[in-house]
């Protein structure tokens, strides 16, 4: 029974630090809070299940369809809706406050459009529901796939923002926006792509939660609010950060859902979430700058 | 090679410079005085497109107009900008700002060769080349920041206050590094507060003051000139 709740915490947590790098990709480096992430999530979600029901799809083929469409839609939503905001903002707390508010609006557009093709009921389809033995323990299939999944995307994300000439501008705007064109780059180009790549993950992280868990059109508040505890816990911008907090974050709530009590695991989340802003305020993993 | 003509640039209602024409030719030294204030750096800062001068000024390198361009294509075109503070990427390495300076497509290919160089240039930053930039001593970060616009290898390098805030010791590091860039035939476009060192190094320069070029020469009748020794070297308790 340990072995089956540890797995699970770490598939939980797994799409956790998923979401999370997609979240802190858009906030450190595009300087974006997007409210709307979760719908995006939940959209990418309802994607894998239309294409499973209808056609028949299996979620890791919807995948390819999913990751290029997020960030095709993520560049348009920036170029559209954010680009003008960026524009004229006169610092980074307006632009805080103006992209809070735009994707605020933006957040009840898509579940607005969710709600009406899909209504309001929970939904789930089946894929790979068998169980696989591990250490004496079944363990579903599709929460096993889920989490390689999440470790593979998470893992090559960090590759390519750590190992590659364009991850490392990537961060170089996310240290300091300002000195970016001085070799270079252009700091306004990067923030598109940054929110586009941002979006990817979100829709990758939406495709793997519809292969184990049930959702609504309306569940993508939670998703983000999920990530940006995730990405506070783990330091705003460190992807290492978000990927061992987010991880921990889904063991926690899965234990504690398994050996205290499920009504206790939000609190347990908040718990942690308020010890942390109380005593380590830039994150588990946070430096001080 | 570099033409400025008939720049002025204000903040607002604030004029920080009026009507200034400079040029660079290839492989020259040439150095900006000025007291605090007298637009020294929004100079620089106009010609690497940092800040948008007023209608009317002319910024080109090589008949190539610069003006208005913004300054990711400056640095294209071959202009590299040391600002004050450095501007370097204090969370990342040292070999990933390094990396970074060649960020620009003029710079790629020559990237490794230019590592080299840089190494040779700053020894002490191989030994440290996997240290975060933002834990090195303000000496060490000013070679990160020098050597991140040298491998853009730029055709002119401007400096804004390369010695300020550094121990005497590495004021005469940094000015024997600058020689050896000199030497290498790159153009230097200096703005220092050393202005000994500097008219030292320097084939020319310009004195600038409230905004308008009130003064240029040579380095040799520049240290001779009076009004610049009694304002900038100090000479006036000495006579």
């Amino acid at each position: 029974m340990l072995v089956t709740t540890i797995i699970n915490g770490l598939v939980l947590g797994g799409t956790y630090a998923l979401l999370a790098m997609g979240l802190t990709i858009q906030y450190g480096i595009a300087r974006i809070m997007n409210l709307a992430y979760g719908e995006t999530i939940i959209a990418a979600a309802f994607l894998a299940f239309v294409l499973n029901s209808t056609l028949g799809v299996a979620p890791l083929v919807s995948l390819l369809v999913a990751a290029p469409a997020g960030f095709a839609l993520s560049y348009l939503i920036y170029g559209l809706m954010l680009h003008p905001l960026v524009k004229r903002s006169k610092g980074r707390a307006s632009l805080e406050v103006d992209s809070i508010l735009a994707t605020f609006g933006l957040l009840f557009v898509i579940q607005g459009v969710m709600l009406v093709f899909f209504g309001g009921n929970y939904i789930s389809y089946t894929y790979m529901n068998f169980g696989i033995d591990i250490l004496g323990s079944s363990v579903a299939a599709n929460r096993l796939t889920a989490l390689i999944l999440a470790l593979v995307l998470g893992g090559g994300l960090y590759l390519l923002l750590t190992r590659t000439l364009w991850g490392t501008a990537l961060r170089a705007v996310s240290v300091a926006p300002q000195s970016a064109p001085l070799v270079g780059i252009d700091a306004d180009r990067a923030a598109r792509f940054a929110f586009a790549l941002g979006g990817a993950l979100a829709t990758c992280g939406g495709v793997v939660i519809s292969m184990y868990q049930t959702f609504t059109a309306s569940s993508g508040v939670i998703f983000t609010m999920k990530a940006l505890i995730v990405v506070i816990l783990g330091g705003v911008g460190n992807l290492a950060g978000a990927l061992s907090a987010g991880l921990l974050l889904g063991l926690v709530e899965t234990l504690v859902a398994t050996y205290v009590s499920p009504g206790l695991t939000l609190a347990a989340v908040y718990f942690i979430f308020l010890g942390v802003l109380l005593w380590r305020p830039s994150g588990l993993f946070g430096r001080a700058r | 090679m570099l033409d400025v003509a008939r720049l002025s640039v204000s903040y607002g209602k604030h004029v920080a410079l009026t009507d200034v024409s400079i040029r660079v030719a290839t492989g020259e030294a040439v150095v900006i005085l000025g007291a605090n204030g007298a637009g020294k750096s929004s100079l620089l800062k106009a010609i690497a497109g940092l800040v948008q001068p007023a209608p009317g000024a002319g910024v080109a390198l090589d008949d190539k107009p610069l003006t208005g361009i913004p300054a990711h294509e400056v640095l294209e075109a071959g202009i590299a900008l040391v600002p004050e503070g450095r501007g370097i990427f204090g969370d990342l390495t040292v070999s990933e700002n390094l990396d970074l300076g060649a960020y620009a497509h003029r710079a790629r290919k020559e990237a490794p060769r230019n590592r080299d160089l840089v190494y040779q240039l700053f020894p002490r930053l191989v030994e440290r080349r996997h240290q975060r930039v933002a834990t090195m001593s303000g000496g060490e970060q000013q070679m990160v920041a020098i050597g991140r616009a040298l491998m853009s290898a730029p055709r002119l390098l401007m400096l804004d206050e390369p010695s300020l805030g550094l121990a005497p010791v590495m004021v005469g590091e940094l000015f024997s590094a600058l020689k050896q860039i000199r030497h290498a035939g790159m153009a230097l476009l200096i703005v220092e507060q050393s202005v000994r060192k500097s008219l030292d190094l320097a084939d020319r320069g310009y004195v600038l003051e409230a905004g308008r070029m009130v003064g240029n020469g040579t380095a040799a009748s520049l240290r001779e000139d009076p009004v610049v020794q009694r304002a900038f070297l100090g000479m006036a308790a000495d006579a």
